[in-house]
């Protein structure tokens, strides 16, 4: 089953490709305003690299939430995915993986990227890929159970954002901590480590606080 | 008991700023309160007035009605 | 004597209206006394001059603001995991005195770093989560305020109030631990004046007097809000209101 839900999750995803790619573009564009705001100074930028690019991370992955639910509560099929004698944890486990591959992993293969933009060294390169690796799934987790509150009501994407963003800021501060960490030279590994068990708590709690919104949103 | 310096040694501005600010704060939520209350109160008021014969209220049975 | 019955809004509306009184008189008295104690009986202190007379205000509403998330969370909970309306509605009014201590907290918090560690705003932890709780609050309130529905606004406030409460160690302790690593010379240490009987009587009265002050507010509000959400209900006929 889950296997089944992700596998119809990406194959739309997929129809729409242009979703996925304007989220990816949204995140690049972000990223480069911030020089182009700040100014080139190559010492200045390598300092608020971690920051910038964590932050237009959480934005575009925000930006994304509203697509989680909102296409197939539309057309009744969530509704019916909730009639399934299946678990909704597992549902909601596979749509939230599905949006992670779809909306979350660009942004993680491209930050590297981006990242050049701001003069960082190879090393630190890579604990940026690693802290979104690590981190983005818990932006998608989180980010589900706001957007099955919100699921159907006017406000949308500001909404979600209000909702989500404070629940955002620890993995803001440990996944930007652990890029600052490898750009000061000191290591990164406690950072990565806390980043990784929030992201093993919300995968065990956050489906289940999803599937509990799910139903109150739809009954 | 001494009085106190009202200038607050020189941090008058700071000490009597923060109090004020917090009095605006709960006089807005007082007086907001008082604006609700009067605009919830006689409506719901006015209907039930005669209600000490308990058959006077007239609910029109379409009205969707707040249930449980 | 049945107390269940005070269960229903219906029931509960009068027996608010009696208790509010007894918790608003209280509530001006012991601000009174507390502001008494606090400028004309509490010494100057010997670090922060007369500055430090801001706990008064600053630290009983940051107490509160904390306190009335936490009892939020519960009566959120306890009205989804019972259906209890009642308790929602409870929740519902805490929400807005809440959000305004925490306001009041930031507010009176800026004008106190001002003096003492010489700019308006510090990102030290306490602050940092104090305007982080604030945003949580909003969260709620705009939730609620989004959804038509006052079951599904009831029960969406709950499921978002009990991951929020929940967040909040979360929070706090990132925060610290951001704040720790970050510590620079710009950045000094929040001095604390040391609590004597006085300052830590008068505190204790505004406490007292920040939370008397609540419980009348959030009944006002309570009443209001079952006015509102219960209007077409007949039982209130029956009630006399």
């Amino acid at each position: 089953m889950l296997r089944w839900i992700v596998w119809r999750d990406l194959m739309l995803a997929w129809r729409r490709r242009a979703d996925m790619l304007s989220t990816v573009f949204f995140f690049v564009i972000v990223v480069s305003l911030f020089p182009l705001g700040i100014g080139p100074e190559t010492q200045l930028l390598r300092t608020i690299a971690p920051g910038v690019v964590w932050v237009a991370a959480l934005l575009a992955s925000m930006l994304s939430l509203g697509r989680l639910f909102a296409n197939d509560y539309q057309d009744g099929t969530l509704e019916q995915l909730l009639l399934t004698p299946q678990p909704l944890f597992l549902v909601v486990l596979g749509k939230t993986f599905a949006h992670w591959i779809v909306a979350e992993l660009p942004l993680v293969l491209i930050a590297p990227l981006v990242g050049v933009q701001f003069d960082l060294s190879r090393e630190t390169l890579w604990i940026l890929f690693l802290s979104l690796l690590v981190g983005t799934p818990v932006l998608s987790l989180i980010g589900s159970v706001g957007a099955a509150l919100t699921l159907g009501l006017r406000g949308g994407g500001v909404l979600i954002s209000l909702l989500v963003l404070p629940l955002y800021i620890p993995a803001l501060i440990f996944g930007a901590g652990a890029v600052e960490a490898s750009v000061m030279g000191t290591s990164p590994s406690a950072h990565l480590s806390l980043l990784g068990a929030f992201a093993i708590v919300s995968l065990l709690f956050s489906p289940w606080a999803t599937a509990a919104a799910l139903r109150i949103s739809l009954e | 008991m001494n009085w106190p310096d009202l200038s607050m040694g020189g941090y008058g501005f700071y000490v009597w700023g923060s109090y004020i600010a917090s009095l605006i704060f709960f006089v807005w939520e007082v007086v907001s309160l008082r604006q609700r209350k009067q605009k919830t109160e006689p409506s719901a008021v006015a209907p039930g007035k005669s209600s000490s014969t308990g058959a006077a209220i007239e609910v029109d049975p379409a009205l969707p009605r707040t249930v449980l | 004597m049945n107390l269940y019955k005070y269960a229903s809004p219906a029931m509960f509306y009068p027996l608010a209206g009696k208790l509010i009184p007894w918790f608003a008189i209280p509530a001006a008295l012991l601000f009174a006394t507390g502001l008494f104690v606090g400028f004309f009986i509490a010494p100057t202190d010997f670090q922060q001059g007369d500055a430090y007379r801001i706990i008064f205000i600053h630290v009983p509403a940051a107490w509160m603001g904390m306190f009335l998330y936490v009892l939020m969370a519960i009566y959120a909970g306890i009205g989804w995991a019972f259906n209890a309306r009642l308790s929602s509605m409870m929740a519902s009014s805490l929400a807005i005195t809440g959000a305004m201590f925490t306001a009041i907290s930031l507010i009176t918090g800026a004008f106190w770093g001002k003096p003492t560690w010489g700019t308006w705003w510090v990102w030290d932890a306490r602050m940092t989560s104090t305007l982080i709780l604030l945003f949580l609050y909003i969260g709620f309130i705009s939730l609620q305020a989004a959804i038509d529905d006052a079951r599904r606004a009831d029960r969406a406030g709950a499921v978002l109030a009990l991951v929020g409460v929940i967040n909040v160690p979360i929070i706090y302790f990132s925060v610290q631990w951001w704040n720790t690593l970050h510590q620079g010379a710009t950045i000094r240490l929040l001095q604390k004046p040391t609590i004597r009987g006085s300052m830590l009587a008068a505190l204790l009265i505004m406490l007292a007097a920040c939370w008397l002050y609540s419980v009348a507010v959030v009944l006002i509000r309570l009443r209001c809000i079952i006015l509102e959400r219960e209007q077409n209900a007949s039982r209130f006929a029956e009630v006399g209101v």
